[in-house]
């Protein structure tokens, strides 16, 4: 009986031999990450553990992302640390504006395919788009990495999903994975991993692919994970990464589920108001209004959201009444967005542009809080009852398409029926 | 290694989400143990006070799903938890237990009643409920677990054994 991706990953990090899902394994770390809203308690532990010495140091990055900007003082003060720490031991700094923590380790080239990634915030399995075991920990996890290199892992069980089809124009990566909050539930995916594989996936570019890793927290996965091709490691050398070495599930591999599904009859999907899983045709819908359209996130904030966005609104206003706001996910998107004249699209159609970071996913900052009544269309992960600061104005998500059709019109809207609402990215020579 | 664990049951329901009912998330600037004081009242009313030390939570499905918070179990071990019994856990709520010393056990739930006396065995992988006659065998937690748990927690773990091995 062969292993799945997780199953190998994690054995050759502890060990050599490939694991099997259900034992624990204490394995080796390649790269870890520590974002602002967690790292009190993570540093608390190694004040607790009382150790000067943090081998691990140099292979963390420290990551101000929610608290950008710092909505009071105590958040202010996480970051006066988190600075102060990450210069004595030598841990790699983003600072406020550099993007968020998901979108920045790749960037930055930290991991390469087949690493064993750790981060303290949930959407930690968007490394899986990179064929690496990226998963979610908490504080103690994060500082025993930091002091060891090491951290003990139940070995999951793995749910295999082929998307196999071809994805109408219109339809993203983010219909997918509602579509699979549709099929499984919120949490459906507890204590398992996902392998996502076939036709659809092969076809999708970076952005899309991990779109389809991070959403995956919302599943309660563990971790979700794609297996490498040429656009991979292309991609990942030419930021820097480590020689990329891609793992393969056996063809026996024994998996908890295995389902698969048929891309191309999908429809742009929404999740409607306060449950992530309560997700329908866009259809169904249609037509309701809306005062706010958000596109951002580390689940959808990236280049091909900003040019979905762009293709939609250029030379157009959003609706009357509609705030528009877009935070790119990394200060490189926003970069590329202002080189190739997005922002000013998206300025001039009425959007306001934000600096990079975790914006307007959830009320931390205070700088989004919706009035009662408020609708929101958001590209964006989770749309619990109260995110944005209001248990009386309702949450939508959709795909950066759908926000941006859904903006220029001021009630949901299907992107396939707004000019430039079936944009597609040109696929690149790999 | 660990001996077994004997207290009283308390029952919570499915899907409990830790953060909001056991961090200070719905209690701005309270402290821990301000919290632990008032844990779960929100879905049973005096829960945290009944709750003597030593005794055991036996929560339905889920128990803290989607609540990744650390905070939860360093309030749960202020209350005196002794363990605890779901049918599943939230992910990182698992870990965040482990992590932290505080016993959990997946098994089945079926006819243990409130106020009953539950005894949980790690190691020989065994929940009992003498008086009604319950003994479930469930899988025992893994050695590495174990040594965790028996250590008091992570950090006093790795304190005492600086050498972590791959296994």
């Amino acid at each position: 009986m062969g292993h799945t991706i997780a199953e190998k990953i994690l054995g050759a990090h502890a060990g050599g031999k490939p694991a099997r899902a259900g034992e624990v394994v204490v394995a080796a770390v390649d790269f870890a990450m520590l974002h602002d809203a967690r790292a009190s308690n993570a540093l608390k532990r190694i004040a607790d553990f009382g150790s000067d010495k943090l081998p691990f140091a140099s292979r963390t990055a420290f990551v101000l992302d929610h608290y950008s900007p710092p909505p009071n003082q105590e958040a202010a003060n996480v970051h006066r640390e988190m600075r102060a720490f990450a210069g004595k031991h030598g841990a790699v700094l983003y600072d406020i504006g550099d993007g968020i923590c998901h979108q920045v380790l790749p960037e930055g080239g930290h991991f390469t395919c087949g690493d064993v990634v750790v981060g303290t915030d949930t959407h930690s399995t968007t490394y899986g788009a990179f064929n690496a075991f990226g998963t979610g920990v908490e504080g103690t996890d994060l500082s025993a990495v930091l002091m060891t290199g090491k951290l003990w892992f139940r070995v999951p069980e793995t749910i295999r999903v082929d998307l196999n089809g071809k994805l109408q124009p219109g339809v993203w990566a983010k219909d997918l994975t509602l579509h699979m909050l549709g099929r499984l539930g919120a949490e459906g995916a507890n204590y398992r991993a996902i392998e996502y594989a076939g036709s659809a996936v092969a076809a999708m570019e970076i952005d899309d692919r991990m779109t389809l890793s991070n959403h995956a927290a919302e599943l309660g996965a563990k971790a979700a994970i794609l297996e490498a091709d040429a656009k991979t490691t292309a991609w990942l050398k030419a930021r820097g990464a480590r020689e990329p070495k891609p793992v393969k599930a056996d063809a026996d591999a024994r998996y908890f589920q295995r389902f698969e599904v048929d891309a191309s009859k999908l429809p742009p999907q929404v999740a409607r108001k306060h449950k992530v899983d309560d997700v329908v045709g866009v259809n169904e819908v249609k037509g309701q209004r809306i005062n706010y359209a958000l596109i951002g996130t580390c689940t959808n904030g990236r280049l091909d959201d900003m040019r979905q966005a762009a293709a939609i609104l250029k030379g157009r206003r959003v609706a009357k009444g509609v705030r528009m706001i877009i935070t790119p996910a990394s200060r490189n998107v926003y970069l590329q967005a202002a080189r190739e004249g997005l922002i000013e699209v998206l300025t001039q159609a009425g959007a306001s542009v934000e600096a990079a970071g975790c914006g307007t996913c959830v009320n931390i900052t205070g700088h989004l809080i919706t009035g009662d009544g408020d609708v929101v269309i958001t590209s964006a992960n989770r749309n619990f009852k109260g995110r944005l600061g209001n248990d009386n104005s309702e949450i939508f998500i959709g795909s950066s398409a759908t926000v941006a059709a859904s903006a220029l019109t001021g009630h949901i809207t299907d992107p396939r029926e707004i000019e430039g609402g079936t944009w597609r990215p040109v696929p690149k020579a790999a | 290694m660990t001996t077994p664990i004997r207290g009283k049951a308390h029952l919570l329901g499915d899907d409990i989400n830790t953060d909001m009912h056991c961090s200070s998330k719905y209690h701005p600037g309270r402290d821990n143990a301000y919290v632990a004081q008032h844990a779960f009242d929100r879905l049973v009313p005096g829960f945290a006070s009944r709750f003597a030390k030593g005794d055991v939570i036996v929560a339905g499905r889920n128990f803290g799903n989607n609540s990744s918070r650390e905070q939860a179990v360093h309030i749960l071990r202020l209350m005196g938890v002794a363990g605890i019994v779901s049918v599943a856990f939230g992910r990182q709520f698992f870990r965040n237990c482990i992590n932290n010393g505080l016993p959990v056990v997946e098994c089945d739930l079926v006819g243990i009643m409130e106020g009953d006396e539950i005894e949980l065995d790690l190691a020989g992988g065994r929940v009992t409920v003498v008086a009604r006659g319950i003994v479930r065998e469930v899988p025992a937690l893994p050695a590495a677990v174990q040594e965790i748990l028996a250590a008091g927690g992570l950090i006093p773990f790795l304190k005492a054994h600086p050498d972590w091995k791959s296994a």
